[in-house]
């Protein structure tokens, strides 16, 4: 059973679409991702979700029940925007505490504290957001949503705002906090690894359309198009045509092939331990190396196209700009498109 | 850098000096006895100040120039706050309508705008030329851009949309949000646009000597009478109504101040 349904969403500004026809279901206590590029309607459909856009046609259903035409305040969602939205005038405190006001709730002190100590900003419930660091205004913006123990937590880009280290610790925060109050959760990003990290299911959406849905190790391995492909995972993509002749090979169909840059394999030209069973091999030079970390990263030239090669960064075990090398193609892994 | 900084140094004195100047000599003169041909006064009084004390016109010009005033501002902050707030949050398509309607006053020189009045007010279902009302309106008018521009920036800079949102979401009706968030954060740029529009009207001459001159005689309109009888005395004037606007620039800026430092809502 379904605990959000959008059903054949379609929004539009100026005469262009910004969500096309979308619909997608949501079980409870799950932590879906909408995924994808800037202006490529997610934030819309979040903010639909919520209430604050109206949609020209289509349904949204929580919990079994038609929201679609309900004003924010009556649609039981907490949403956590992008850049927190707290109220400047109020302290910690008064900005968690303000929902439960509004809804005149008995008890106030004790939940708001219960919630301050769940997002650990014990100590700081004095502050004014201007004298709290970008980490701890998002875990008072998340507080102040879960405070009002909402059906659906929507969050717009959370962590967008905040520095590498923060960003990865709040991750894993955020994630414990969703599992321990078993919330559903829409969280909004552009970022294809923190989507990986966080979802239990990703949206990836393209053009206010759901190019494609699932767990992030089947988006990840399996991209139904070359655009899920590029945008997922750095995919090697190449024209069926040109790889047809890199392989040698007529049996291959499709316009393209997507093949990931951590399956393919350098050797030097010339090694004797050249094994081609279940490969195929592509000579070609290396172009250029960098480095991202643990990952070595090499653009190979080869007489068609260029394709990117990633290596654990071993000490010592490194190819030489412009050294000669045959690149070992998995045909298992080739992803016809 | 010694050097440059002693040339700044220079330039902000030069600049005040120009500025303070005509005042310093505006305080001498209203202080002055007997003052023709020396660089500074030959004896000193305050009998400019007692008479003007004294004069019953005086308090009257006073009390008229602060009821226009606060009506004006008043109606203004009571119409406008929600007028730009409604258009700022919901009606965004329609700030530049607003924002060229606001910057109005600017394109009509005074004299053409009270001709055009007297000429609409003196006749018709409104007739209100000659009386303090026709004042009030236009005084409104005249003091649209500050209203406009300072209320809008405070609301721009606090991304009022968002805090809308957020609070209708954690249920808020609009005007709570409105009264809870969005007013205590922007009651220190409300406070900046008003003190700009009473320093503004405290010395408007055009508008009221036009449209009510002598039957609603206001203090710029008893200041400019008065030019005629005593160079001393109209110092004297001139002084006291400064000092009135530095104490309620001071007062203002006092509070904002405070509200900065103790946010409203604050334990």
């Amino acid at each position: 059973m379904s605990y959000v349904t959008i059903e054949q969403v379609t929004k539009g500004y100026d005469n262009q679409l910004v969500l096309n026809n979308i619909s997608l279901t949501l079980k409870k206590g799950e932590f879906a991702t909408l995924l994808g590029q800037s202006g490529c309607g997610k934030s819309t459909l979040l903010r639909s979700i919520a209430g604050l856009e109206d949609v020209d046609v289509g349904r949204i259903l929580i919990d079994g029940k038609d929201i679609t035409d309900l004003s924010p305040r009556q649609r039981e969602v907490g949403m956590v925007f992008q850049s927190y939205a707290l109220f400047p005038n109020m302290n910690v405190f008064d900005n968690i505490a303000y929902g439960l006001k509004m809804k005149k709730v008995k008890n106030l002190k004790s939940k708001v504290k219960n919630m301050i100590d769940m997002v650990d900003l014990i100590g700081k419930e004095e502050s004014y957001p201007h004298q709290l660091s970008g980490g701890q205004q998002q875990r008072v913006a998340l507080a102040r949503a879960l405070v009002m123990e909402p059906k659906v937590l929507l969050l717009d880009e959370p962590l967008s705002a905040l520095d590498a280290k923060i960003r990865k610790s709040l991750q894993k925060e955020l994630k414990r906090i969703q599992k321990e109050l078993d919330i559903t959760t829409i969280f909004v990003t552009h970022d294809q690894e923190e989507a990986m990290t966080m979802s239990d299911r990703i949206f990836v959406m393209n053009k206010g359309q759901v190019v494609q849905s699932g767990s992030p190790s089947e988006i990840y391995t399996s991209p139904v198009n070359t655009f899920v492909a590029k945008f997922i995972g750095n995919y090697n993509v190449c024209n069926m045509e040109v790889f047809r002749k890199l392989v040698r090979t007529t049996e291959l169909k499709g316009n393209e092939v997507a093949i990931r840059p951590e399956v393919l394999q350098l050797v030097s030209v010339g090694e004797d331990r050249l094994d081609l069973q279940g490969n195929w091999g592509i000579k070609g030079f290396i172009k250029d190396v960098s480095m991202a970390g643990n990952v070595l990263r090499y653009e190979v030239e080869t007489e068609e196209c260029a394709f990117h090669v990633d290596y654990l960064h071993h000490r010592g075990e490194m190819f030489e700009q412009g050294a000669r090398v045959q690149i070992l193609v998995p045909k298992k892994e080739c992803i016809m498109l | 850098m010694k050097s440059s900084l002693t040339f700044h140094k220079l330039f902000v004195g030069l600049l005040v000096i120009y500025l303070l100047i005509p005042l310093v000599g505006t305080l001498l003169f209203s202080i002055a006895g007997k003052w023709d041909h020396t660089i500074l006064p030959e004896s000193y009084t305050m009998k400019w100040y007692i008479e003007l004390f004294q004069d019953e016109r005086f308090y009257d010009a006073f009390r008229r120039t602060l009821f226009l005033i606060v009506m004006s501002v008043g109606l203004s902050v009571v119409i406008m706050l929600p007028t730009i707030f409604i258009i700022t949050v919901y009606f965004s398509k329609w700030e530049g309508l607003l924002q060229a309607a606001a910057m109005l006053p600017y394109g009509v020189p005074p004299i053409v705008g009270a001709v055009g009045l007297i000429k609409l007010y003196s006749a018709g279902p409104v007739q209100i030329a000659g009386t303090p009302w026709i004042l009030i309106g236009a005084y409104f008018i005249t003091i649209l851009p500050f209203m406009y521009q300072g209320i809008r920036n405070s609301l721009r800079t606090l991304n009022a949309v968002q805090l809308v949102d957020a609070a209708e979401l954690l249920g808020a009706t609009k005007f709570q949000a409105f009264r809870t968030v969005v007013f205590p954060n922007i009651i220190s740029g409300i406070l900046v646009s008003t003190l700009l529009s009473v320093s503004l009207l405290f010395s408007e001459f055009a508008f009221a000597n036009l449209l009510v001159g002598g039957r609603f005689e206001t203090l710029q309109i008893y200041l400019s009478d008065k030019l005629n009888s005593s160079g001393h005395l109209t110092s004297a004037i001139v002084i006291t109504y400064y000092s009135m606007i530095l104490l309620l620039t001071g007062t203002v800026l006092k509070l904002t101040f405070r509200n900065k430092r103790n946010p409203v809502g604050s334990k």
